[in-house]
């Protein structure tokens, strides 16, 4: 279905009675090549370049709620390239790149809007960690400016400058970095799925792997069994509970992140601002509301709710950072069940099962790696061979100690991510 | 949510520090091997439903305590001391 | 011999006064935390009984006998204000200068902790000799009811200034709406 000109305003005057759905609504067929099991935004990309990439239409995403009621319909749409270490480096420049190109690749309107990102610093020692940040980032071939105190003024002139605890010595400005309406992302990428004859199966929990001599034969569901030589796990913060179906534990621990959001207000924060050291970070929607958050709750929750204490935090950081906020009445508050592993890096690769693939431990940043991921992980199922990009995500980093890629400079260890 | 610290009573969640599932008060044997060295550090149940985890009392006594409680409903069902569920 | 002059650790932002509650800064020369070895808390019980006149009390408990104050701190420690002979029995460190203690007291006392501290104080529930660590504002404290309308506060020396803030802030905010 297209959305012309001429076909809005001729909806608009029959009641908008005609628009179709996106995507067919098929019963499961008992076998499949592959099988993808969750349709948040990482399964349906997946299942998209599965079909556009490798040739596999005969797949099925299987998803237990639907479409858009995970992680991929609750994040705060934060899209960037702003990572340090190698293997996160080259993997979210090329999500990037991808996301460049996805509207006219997916022929939908998934209002990506580059419109720069700052990340503040408050420090000169902080200045020296992101100056070395923005030389690897244009090594990698992105984009990255280092602003002074002055430079940030004339971007965001409405922060406090002189907060005693943190005053602002500058930031790195990421142009490229912005945000996308997050649930057109999976509605894009399904509708490009569908197109291509892969099935999308809502309401349907896979509740059992098949596994046969250590080869997977196929998954049961709330809708039956459904056979297929491939499968591939993509259950973000469920990612425990299904991997435990094939017998695996992951490094893996699933936390709840709150996201919060203001009525409607006229257009008053023009980029994506992240003050890293109190834990905040905040954009405008198109539809006006200020879109903000903050940090972990930081206890095991799968109740995608959060408590008190941390919208505390939040909205006394968001005080400390621009006082004008105080103003702005909250509207909503929800929270997504993060994936999270012990050096805060995601998972692509194969398992000790065979034909069992995972692509898992996003943490609280798997929005703008839905294409990468999407990308790389129907490349790791096609072929069996990792994606150059992606060559870094293994599982088994954790056990050896190589490769680990801890971003915060923390620690591998799950309390600290 | 409230924790009932077993000196304390019942306190705020932010007067806790949070460590992560309760593996930690049973250590493997320093020659148990890397599987189990691995098994302890990474590897979780990460349970839907109930758990025991192991937490701080920070900005109270002080205390290590383990944590009976519900991640889907964020009930807490009641806490031991880590030093008594460890021995 | 050069003679020291004994400071406060609040310096001059103590006594303070406003509405119908005081604060007066609580001056003690010594200070020791005794952390009983495992299995030992019996003997270091009875060795403060014999020493101080004072065995160990609960957890959320302070005990006191002439001068001499036996005050529970955390989990398994206490602090002891004399210096006290545990060799073989508790880890015994001298905190001296590094705790600062004020006492916050005053027909209203109770509404201006009610302000800053997450517990129910009421003397109903929280009486003479209840002590209690929890946060104030966001400082760590150490509360302890010591009258009808008297508490003592203890801090780590470094917040004894943050302390004094925050206090402040709730007394004059209690003292303005007239209703403390
Ligand atoms: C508040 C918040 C803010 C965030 N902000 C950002 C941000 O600004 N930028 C950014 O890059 N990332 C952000 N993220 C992270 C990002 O949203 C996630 O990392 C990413 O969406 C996870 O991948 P997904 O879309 O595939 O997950 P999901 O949409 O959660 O997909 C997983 C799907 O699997 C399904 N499933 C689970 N178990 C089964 C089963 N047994 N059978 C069938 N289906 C199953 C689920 O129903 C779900 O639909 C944020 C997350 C949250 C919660
Ligand atoms: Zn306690």
């Amino acid at each position: 279905m297209g959305y012309s000109g001429f076909q809005i305003i001729k909806e608009g005057l029959f009641g908008q009675k005609g628009w179709k759905p996106l995507w067919r609504d098929p019963a499961p067929k008992a076998r499949y090549d592959a099988i993808i099991i969750g349709g948040g935004g990482h399964g349906l990309a997946t299942a998209y370049y599965l079909a556009r990439e490798h040739g596999l239409t005969n797949i099925a995403v299987l998803e237990k709620g639907h479409i858009g009621g995970g992680n991929i319909g609750r994040n705060t749409t934060i899209v960037r390239a702003n990572y340090f270490l190698p293997g996160n480096q080259e993997f979210y420049s090329h999500s990037l790149k991808l996301w460049e190109g996805m509207e006219q690749d997916l022929n939908y309107n998934v209002m990506h809007s580059q419109r720069g990102l700052i990340n503040l610093f408050h420090s000169d020692g902080q200045r020296d960690a992101f100056v070395r940040r923005g030389n690897a980032m244009i090594n990698q071939g992105d984009d990255a400016i280092l602003l002074d105190r002055e430079g940030v003024r004339s971007h965001l002139p409405y922060l406090d400058f002189d907060n005693g605890r943190f005053p602002i010595y500058g930031g790195l400005y990421h142009p490229r970095g912005g945000t996308a309406r997050h649930d057109a992302v999976a509605w894009g990428y399904a509708r490009g799925a569908d197109q291509r004859g892969v099935d999308l199966i809502q309401n349907c929990e896979v509740t059992g792997i098949d596994i046969e001599n250590g080869v997977v034969t196929g998954v049961q569901t709330t809708r039956g069994a459904i056979r297929a030589r491939k499968v591939g796990i993509v259950t973000a913060g469920r990612s425990g509970q299904v991997a435990a179906m094939a017998g695996m534990r992951l490094p893996i621990e699933s936390h709840v992140l709150q996201a919060f959001v203001t009525e409607g207000l006229k257009p008053v924060i023009d980029h994506v601002v992240s003050f890293g050291m109190g834990h905040f970070y905040i954009s405008q929607s198109d539809k006006g509301g200020l879109v903000f958050g903050g940090d972990l709750d930081f206890y095991a929750s799968y109740a995608a709710r959060g408590n008190l204490p941390m919208a505390e935090h939040v909205m006394e950081a968001a005080m400390t950072l621009m006082p004008m906020i105080g103003k702005a009445r909250v509207l909503r508050s929800w929270g997504g069940i993060m994936d999270m592993t012990p050096d805060g890096s995601p998972i692509i690769d194969t398992t000790p099962t065979k034909g069992l693939f995972i692509d898992c431990g996003w943490c609280y940043g798997g929005f703008k790696a839905v294409p990468a991921s999407g990308f790389a992980f129907a490349h790791l199922m096609a072929t069996g061979q990792p994606h150059a990009t992606a060559a870094k995500f293994r599982l088994d980093r954790f056990r050896t100690g190589v490769g680990l890629m801890d971003e915060e400079g923390t620690g591998s260890q799950h309390n600290l991510h | 949510m409230r924790i009932n610290c077993p000196h304390c009573g019942e306190r705020d969640r932010r007067e806790f520090y949070y460590m992560g599932d309760a593996v930690a008060v049973t250590r493997p044997a320093p020659d148990a091997g890397p599987d189990a060295w691995d098994d302890y550090l990474h590897n979780r149940d990460n349970p839907a439903g109930d758990t025991r985890d192991l937490w701080y009392h920070e900005a109270g006594c002080g205390a290590w305590i383990v944590v009976a409680r519900n991640t889907l409903t964020h009930a807490v069902h009641g806490a031991t001391l880590a030093q008594k569920a460890a021995s | 011999m050069a003679r020291l002059i004994a400071l406060g650790a609040f310096g001059d932002l103590l006594p303070l006064q406003t509405g119908d509650v005081t604060c007066t800064e609580v001056m003690r020369e010594t200070l020791f935390c005794v952390a009983p070895y495992r299995g030992q808390h019996k003997a270091v019980s009875a060795a403060l009984k014999a020493q101080l006149g004072l065995s160990l009390p609960a957890a959320g408990r302070r005990k006191i006998a002439g001068d001499a104050i036996c005050q529970w701190i955390g989990h398994d420690a206490w602090v002891v204000s004399a210096p006290v002979m545990l060799d073989g029995l508790a880890a015994v460190s001298d905190q001296s200068d590094g705790y600062a203690a004020l006492d916050v007291a005053g027909a209203g006392v109770e509404a201006v902790l009610a302000r800053l501290i997450p517990l129910d104080l009421r003397s109903t529930t929280f009486k003479v000799n209840h002590t209690a660590r929890s946060l104030l504002g966001h400082v760590p404290v150490s509360i302890t009811r010591t009258g009808a309308q008297a508490f003592e506060v203890m801090v780590m020396r470094s917040m004894a200034a943050s302390l004094v803030h925050d206090l402040q802030v709730a007394m004059s905010g209690l003292a303005r709406r007239g209703s403390a």
